[in-house]
């Protein structure tokens, strides 16, 4: 993606597709730099910020998935690790289970040496004890890498959010300004 | 944000940056405290288990997952106290954090107050 050239010097100018925001140093010079007038640069950063809330609104749903997700897989690793520690007892696991909301029956678990995992797509597949902590902890590992690299990619479209609605505010303010020395200037002359 | 006057306050990309993080650290801030508000009654309910425990039974059925599982009142009472343990590390923990959070956005307000006075408003909606 084509940096954009300006006195400014953004730091990063895209991230995953996230297009950087500008930084405006001085106003005039962006209006003239990239031809626009005051209204259409309002409406290009509005349209800009619009484009920002979008994505920042499917990050958001992406980020809650996998914070549910990995408390999900925490507790499976329980599971097979209380499996794994009765393993050498002897001993049966007795657990109470849904059977249907709000109905529980009783489990009596045999030691055992493997377990079924839930892969997803209607596949289960059955792995020994140790393979199946493997499988969950490069899942669990997975998932909270995904979280960092997501959590990164927010931060860096909220810093763009700001850029833009701090631009907005500064050409709006700029249009005022120019505005109220038009006024100053033409004023006299009607006396 | 950033209210016009009509003036035109300089601004500079340390400017900027400053604004920035302190929108940054304001998110992490209301972060925290949603952290901080469910790790309290994680606590509590722990609390509130160990409590349970003082009862005649041996035998307790301790959620693991989502089944509930007859481990041994002994061992119930062990791992309680690991989850209590952890819960209140990372309770601290967050705390910490959010002292930080509270003194760099106080530093930030300092200087960017100070230099747009008026013309900018860093209070919540």
């Amino acid at each position: 993606m084509a940096s954009s050239s300006s006195a400014s010097g953004t730091v990063v100018t895209e991230r995953r597709g996230i297009p950087g925001a500008q930084f405006v140093a001085d106003v005039q010079t962006y209006l003239t730099q990239s031809g626009l007038d005051v209204n259409s640069a309002l409406a290009f950063l509005q349209e800009r910020l619009q484009q920002y809330k979008l994505v920042e609104m499917k990050l958001l749903a992406q980020q809650r998935d996998l914070q549910a997700k990995i408390p999900d897989i925490e507790k499976c690793l329980d599971v097979v690790g209380t499996l794994q520690a009765k393993k050498g007892t002897g001993e049966a696991l007795l657990t109470d289970f849904e059977v249907s909301e709000g109905i529980y029956s009783r489990a009596r678990i045999e030691e055992t040496d493997s377990v079924c995992l839930w892969l997803g797509a209607n596949v289960m597949l059955e792995y020994s004890l140790e393979e199946a902590t493997a499988l969950l902890q490069k899942n669990l590992e997975n998932a909270r890498a995904s979280l960092e690299v997501l959590i990164t990619d927010l931060e860096f479209l909220r810093d763009q959010v700001t850029v833009t609605q701090v631009t907005i505010a500064r050409v709006y303010n700029w249009d005022v300004h120019q505005r109220r020395i038009q006024q100053a200037v033409a004023t006299p002359t009607q006396e | 944000m950033l209210r016009g006057g009509g003036s035109d306050t300089e601004m500079t990309w340390e400017d900027q940056q400053n604004i920035n993080n302190f929108g940054r650290l304001n998110n992490r801030f209301h972060e925290l405290d949603d952290k901080i508000k469910i790790a309290k009654e994680t606590n509590d309910n722990l609390e509130d288990a160990s409590i349970e425990l003082i009862t005649d039974e041996d035998v307790v059925r301790f959620q693991i997952g989502k089944v509930f599982a007859h481990v041994a009142k002994d061992e119930v009472e062990n791992r309680i106290e690991d989850m209590k343990e952890v819960t209140s590390q990372k309770l601290k923990k967050l705390q910490d954090e959010k002292q930080s959070v509270v003194a760099q956005m106080a530093e930030l307000e300092k200087i960017l107050y100070g230099k747009f006075n008026d013309s900018i408003n860093l209070e919540e909606d």
